[in-house]
Parts: structure tokens; C-alpha cells; sequence
């Protein structure tokens, strides 16, 4: 049973793991770049360790050491958070080497579910369903691809065998396009990830993103604590999930949970993972890809089901069977989750950085934030630019929904530019109240520009701007105001000019 | 002092009285106008209507962050106004657009040339940080002058990018 955990992280999902650590009674140590010396993980830990320079593969991602400091600490447990090296294999069979708990499954299901072809090929032989296409056929040569394509049918999608984040994919909506498609994705495939390997997918019109949360001891226990709505993105980036799903009723659940353990089970697996899938207008589903971590948005789940799933994890890894039975997982109410990303989403979203000035966090009834920022923090381009997530709970979506308004509105954060208005534009779209999006929404449907034709608030914007303008106005008269100066301003000018002659 | 506030192409005539009073068209308002702490964040209490708004100076003008929205604002006075009138305006279309960096970041391509013929709103510079790429797009028609940056480069934030004239 280990006592000591090290957080191979940093920012809010650091926090969040130290938090339950100390409610465990587990003694934690950080670990920290140059640029986070004063992060609030470093902070919160029993011991802080320096890993080196601000970028990540000088830092968080050096997973040497990170195994060193564990060794200088005596850390006999090592969380990875999400990202970094969460989802390296190799990384997790060296703790077992080195006889440091990794608190996250086992090596060869990491290995099993990265490769998102091998990951196919495992899942189908379980039974599971998955989309149409060529992933588990292997390297295939454009003539193969060209020949198969029309038996998968269009609209379908080029994708990446190495692939993540949208890069080597293509929308392809006929034969004739088809050719000059494959060349452009394979030569985008070879530039960004070295392989230029790709195959063939249906493209699933109207798909929601939703995916299952799963808890797996290792007594053979496997459970779903239900699913997450994760349909409104941009660029392939989740900006809000939900739970549960609008789109989701009860016979729904029971079969796409059933699968979702099943998908784990494949693996063998131990620990929190996700099964994400795609769920087509019909209520088809096919499985997308498992991650074998915890989730950016594991707390809608924590909300909804009372169960706290970093805990868990670690009752997982220290051997114990999980906390509950399939029986006792029962859901109450509706949580959202608002990413709250340091870009300017007035402006294209480009990132925003800066030091933060001023931040007055949401509280009160149902309202959870998980931050790793506060006033005076510096958020550099250095990482991810998520830095806060708002959680809310309410009785039902629609609570929950003005809830969420209500929050978003008290949430003052100065010093860098936020998605927050872009939240609050969400908020007020009827699409979204009314539960009707895909994946696509946010990307072709949805838009920022409001207007301001009916708005009232025109008018007190415009009061705001004079007041502020000619206040900025009179001090700078003020400054130039004559006979302030012990001379007289032409007297000054003439001595400035010698001066500079 | 009389301000001409345009938002939207709509102007507003606003007055400021003194301390206390604002006069917007025929209508005078008691006001009370607070900076909170010192930060561009402003507290106002308009007819006993209370408003918070975050406000920062841009190249265009004011922009004021309230209740979700963004309001792009111009305030001018009259003799700032009859000057800008003689002048005929139109000095953002004619004039040279420099490309700053809107945040620090590495230089992931430069899909242009020197020299080359651009349209409104055609990328010049692809931008990546916070592991972002982002476009950093014309905002006019022109040609493109000069390129001071490679691919590649690290840059700092505002630091000059290329030129379109």
C-alpha cells in the first residue's frame, strides 16, 4: 500500500489530484518547470520538485526525471494526470520496473488502445461495433483504397493510421475527388507525425461525440458510471460536455454501457478509462477510441453519481475492489462542464496570455470550479490554455442550464481574454437549450455576432466608453496643465531643445 | 464636455455633465462610476441600474466586455469628429497594415511571398502556441512588403511579423 504519490502534472488536473490524495491522508509531491515555480500545484504539495526549462519535453514530458524524483522523494506512487505522458506505455512499464505504483491501467492496455488500428481490430473481435471502414485492414496502396471506397460509401473521411487533432484527415464526398485527397492527406500524415499511413472511414452524418466513463479493478470487477455528452467542439477540441446526454434515454444506456464494458474488458483493463463513441442521428453507435486515462471532464460524472473517480483510481491501484457494484451506480440530476480557455473568442479564438490581474470565482448552490490560476499567475504559451473548468449541477438540464448562465456571469477573470462570452452566447443559443447538435455545430452553425438592434444594453455600453474615454481625457490634460512645472512650459520646451541639439 | 459615440454605425450624443450626470440625447442620468481596484474593469450605477463591464483600448477604438458581449466603440469629441470629417476618413483602408504577433509563439509557416498580391482576409502567417496553430489572417486587400520573420522562428508578442501595403 503506498503512502506517497507523485503528480507527474501540472494545473488544474494536479490540484485535483492532490485534493484527493489529501483527503486519503496520502503525503503528495509536485513537480514543476521553470515557468510554474509559483503554479498552485507547487503550492498545495507536500514537497515540490524543480524538472527543468518551461517546455514541456524539457519538463513534464522527461519522464527520466520524473522516475528520479520519485526515487529522491520516496514517492511509491505515480499519478500522470492527463496528457504528457498519461498515455505512454512505456512510461508506466518503468514504474512497474522500478516498483512505483502508476496509479492508471496496466502497460499493455495502454499499448492495445494507442494504436488506434490495433485498437479496432481488438474491439471488433469482442463483438463491439465500429465505423465502417479500413482501419484493421492495414497499409493499404490508393489503387486498394480507390477500389474499396464506394463499398464503404460517401460521404467518407481520410484519416491517419498515426493520427490525432484533425492532421492527415479529409472529408471526401465523391470518387472523382478522391485521388488529389488521398495525396494531400498522406503528405500531411508524413509532415506531422513521420508516417504517411491512412485509411478509409464512413463519415457519420449528425454524430455525437459520447462517450462512457468505466471503473475496472483488478479482481475482474469492470463498471460504467454512464455517459458524457461531448458533441460541442471546435477543431476537433471539446469546449462543454454534459451529462447525462439530452440525446440519451434509458435502453440506450444499458446497451451502450454494456459495450463500453465490454470494450474494457477486451483489454483487460484496470483503472478509469473512457470508451468514446460516435452515435448517428438512428441511435446507431460505433466505438471511436478508448482512453486510457482520466478525462479533462471526469467531474460531470462525479456530479451526477457522487462518486469521486481520482479516489477510486487510487483504491484501484493499491489493489482494492472498487467501492461499488453496477446496482449502486445511480444517477441524479444534470451537470455541465464549461472549458474555460485563455483565447479571445471575439477574435478567431487566438490564444490569450498574460498575467492574471484580477479573478473573482462563481460560488454558491451547485457551482464547482477546478482552476489551477489565480490572480497573479502568469499563464504562458508554454501550455495548454485551458485554465479553469466551471462545473455546475442542477435537478434537471434546464436548472442546470441557468445555472451555468448565472456562473458564467459571476466569473470575472482580468488579464487575459477568455472563452467565457463564448459560453454565455452558448448558453442563450436555442439549438443548444434545446438539445439539438452534433459535432459539427459549434464549427458551421453557431456564431458570436449577436444583434445589437434589440439589445438594451447598446446604449449603457456606449455611456461606459464615454465615461472611461474622458476620464483617460482629463488626466491627460491634467498633466499638461500650464504652470504645474516650477518653469514655464516654453521655457522647458527651450531647454529640452538644447539638450537634444 | 460633449462626446459623438458610435457603436455599430449608430452614434450616441453624450454629454458629460459633471461627476455625477451624464446627458445621453435629451435625457440627464445620475451616475456613478467606479473603477474597481484600480483594474480596467469598471462598476457603474446608472439610475440606480447597477453594471460591471471590462474595458481596453484597441487600434479601432474601445472595447467594452459586458454581460457576454463585446462592443466595438468609438468616442470622439466634436473638434475630433469635424477634424476626422475633413480629413475623409478612410485612413485604415488606405494605409499600411503591419502584422504584429498577437502572442508569443513559433512560426509555423508562412503560406505568402514578398511581393505577392493578397485579398482580404487571406492568411499570411500560421502562428502556433498553446499548442495551437493559429492564422493570422490579412485585413485588407494589398501586396505583401516585407517578411521579417522565418519559419521556424521563435517570436515575441507584438513583435513586428511582416507588412501589407
Amino acid at each position: 500500500m503506498f503512502k506517497k504519490v507523485l503528480i507527474a502534472n501540472r494545473g488544474e488536473i494536479a490540484v485535483r489530484i492532490i485534493r484527493a490524495c489529501r483527503e486519503l491522508g496520502l503525503e503528495t509531491v509536485a513537480v514543476f518547470s521553470e515557468a510554474d515555480r509559483n503554479a498552485l500545484h507547487v503550492r498545495y504539495a507536500d514537497e515540490a520538485y524543480l524538472l527543468g526549462p518551461a517546455p514541456s519535453r524539457e519538463s513534464y514530458l522527461r519522464a527520466d526525471k520524473i522516475l528520479d524524483v520519485a526515487k529522491k522523494s520516496g514517492a511509491d506512487a505515480i499519478h500522470p494526470g492527463y496528457g504528457f505522458l498519461a498515455e505512454r506505455e512505456d512510461f508506466a512499464a518503468k514504474c512497474a520496473d522500478l516498483g512505483i505504483a502508476f496509479i492508471g491501467p496496466k502497460p499493455s492496455s495502454i499499448a492495445a488502445m494507442g494504436d488506434k488500428g490495433k485498437a479496432r481490430a481488438t474491439v471488433i473481435k469482442a463483438g463491439v461495433p465500429v465505423v465502417p471502414g479500413t482501419e484493421d485492414v492495414g497499409n493499404m496502396t490508393n489503387d486498394d483504397l480507390l477500389k474499396i471506397a464506394p463499398k464503404i460509401g460517401f460521404p467518407l473521411l481520410i484519416k491517419a493510421t498515426a493520427g490525432g487533432g484533425g492532421k492527415g484527415m479529409r472529408e471526401v464526398k465523391s470518387l472523382e475527388e478522391m485521388p488529389t485527397l488521398l495525396e494531400s492527406a498522406r503528405r500531411e500524415a508524413e509532415s506531422a507525425f513521420g508516417d504517411g499511413n491512412v485509411y478509409l472511414e464512413k463519415l457519420v452524418e449528425g454524430a455525437r461525440h459520447i462517450e462512457f466513463q468505466i471503473l475496472a479493478d483488478s479482481h475482474g470487477n469492470v463498471i460504467h458510471l454512464g455517459e458524457r455528452e461531448c458533441s460541442i467542439q471546435r477543431r476537433h477540441q471539446k469546449l462543454l460536455e454534459e451529462a447525462p446526454s439530452p440525446f440519451m434515454d434509458e435502453e440506450l444506456r444499458e446497451k451502450m454501457g454494456s459495450v463500453a464494458v465490454k470494450s474494457a474488458q477486451a483489454v483487460d483493463y484496470v483503472n478509469a478509462g473512457t470508451i468514446e463513441f460516435l452515435v448517428d442521428k438512428d441511435k446507431n453507435f460505433y466505438f471511436l477510441e478508448m482512453n486510457t486515462r482520466l478525462q479533462v471532464e471526469h467531474p460531470i460524472t462525479e456530479m451526477i453519481t457522487g462518486v469521486d473517480i481520482v479516489a477510486e483510481q487510487i483504491r484501484i491501484a493499491r489493489g482494492r475492489q472498487l467501492s461499488y457494484t453496477q446496482d449502486q451506480i445511480t444517477f441524479n440530476g444534470h451537470a455541465i462542464e464549461c472549458r474555460v480557455n485563455a483565447e479571445d473568442p471575439f477574435n478567431n479564438f487566438i490564444p490569450s496570455t498574460g498575467r492574471i490581474a484580477h479573478s473573482l470565482l462563481p460560488t454558491g448552490p451547485g457551482v464547482r470550479v477546478d482552476t489551477g490560476v489565480y490572480p497573479g499567475f502568469e499563464i504562458t504559451p508554454y501550455y495548454d490554455p485551458m485554465i479553469a473548468k466551471l462545473i455546475v449541477w442542477g435537478e434537471t438540464r434546464a436548472q442546470a442550464i441557468l445555472r451555468m448562465r448565472r456562473a458564467l456571469e459571476e466569473y470575472r477573470i482580468v488579464g487575459v481574454r477568455t472563452n467565457i462570452p463564448f459560453h454565455q452566447t452558448l448558453m442563450d443559443s436555442h439549438r443548444f437549450m434545446g438539445g439539438q447538435f452534433d459535432t459539427r455545430f459549434v464549427e458551421e452553425r453557431f456564431s458570436m455576432d449577436t444583434d445589437n438592434a434589440s439589445d438594451p444594453n447598446v446604449e449603457i455600453a456606449a455611456i461606459l466608453a464615454t465615461l472611461v474615454a474622458h476620464q483617460q481625457t482629463e488626466r491627460s490634460a491634467r498633466i499638461f496643465r500650464p504652470n504645474e512645472r516650477d518653469t514655464s512650459n516654453w521655457k522647458w520646451v527651450g531647454r529640452w531643445e538644447r539638450m537634444h541639439r | 464636455m460633449k462626446y459623438i459615440t458610435t457603436v455599430d454605425g449608430k452614434e450616441y450624443q453624450i454629454e458629460v455633465v459633471d461627476e455625477k450626470h451624464v446627458r445621453v440625447g435629451d435625457r440627464l442620468l445620475e451616475v456613478d462610476f467606479e473603477s474597481v481596484n484600480g483594474q480596467p474593469v469598471f462598476s457603474v450605477i446608472l439610475d440606480g441600474k447597477s453594471y460591471e463591464s471590462f474595458i481596453s483600448e484597441s487600434d479601432e477604438g474601445w472595447q467594452v466586455l459586458m454581460r457576454g458581449k463585446q462592443y466595438q466603440i468609438t468616442v470622439e469629441d466634436e473638434r475630433e469628429k469635424r477634424l476626422r470629417a475633413a480629413a475623409g476618413g478612410g485612413v485604415a483602408e488606405g494605409g499600411e497594415f503591419n502584422l504584429k504577433a498577437p502572442m508569443p509563439g513559433l512560426v509555423v509557416a508562412i503560406p505568402v511571398a514578398e511581393g505577392q498580391e493578397i485579398k482580404k482576409g487571406q492568411v499570411l502567417i500560421i502562428l502556433e502556441s498553446m499548442k495551437m496553430q493559429n492564422e493570422l489572417k490579412s485585413p485588407k486587400d494589398g501586396i505583401v512588403e516585407r517578411i521579417r520573420v522565418k519559419a521556424g522562428e521563435s517570436v515575441e508578442q507584438k513583435q513586428a511579423l511582416l507588412s501589407v501595403k
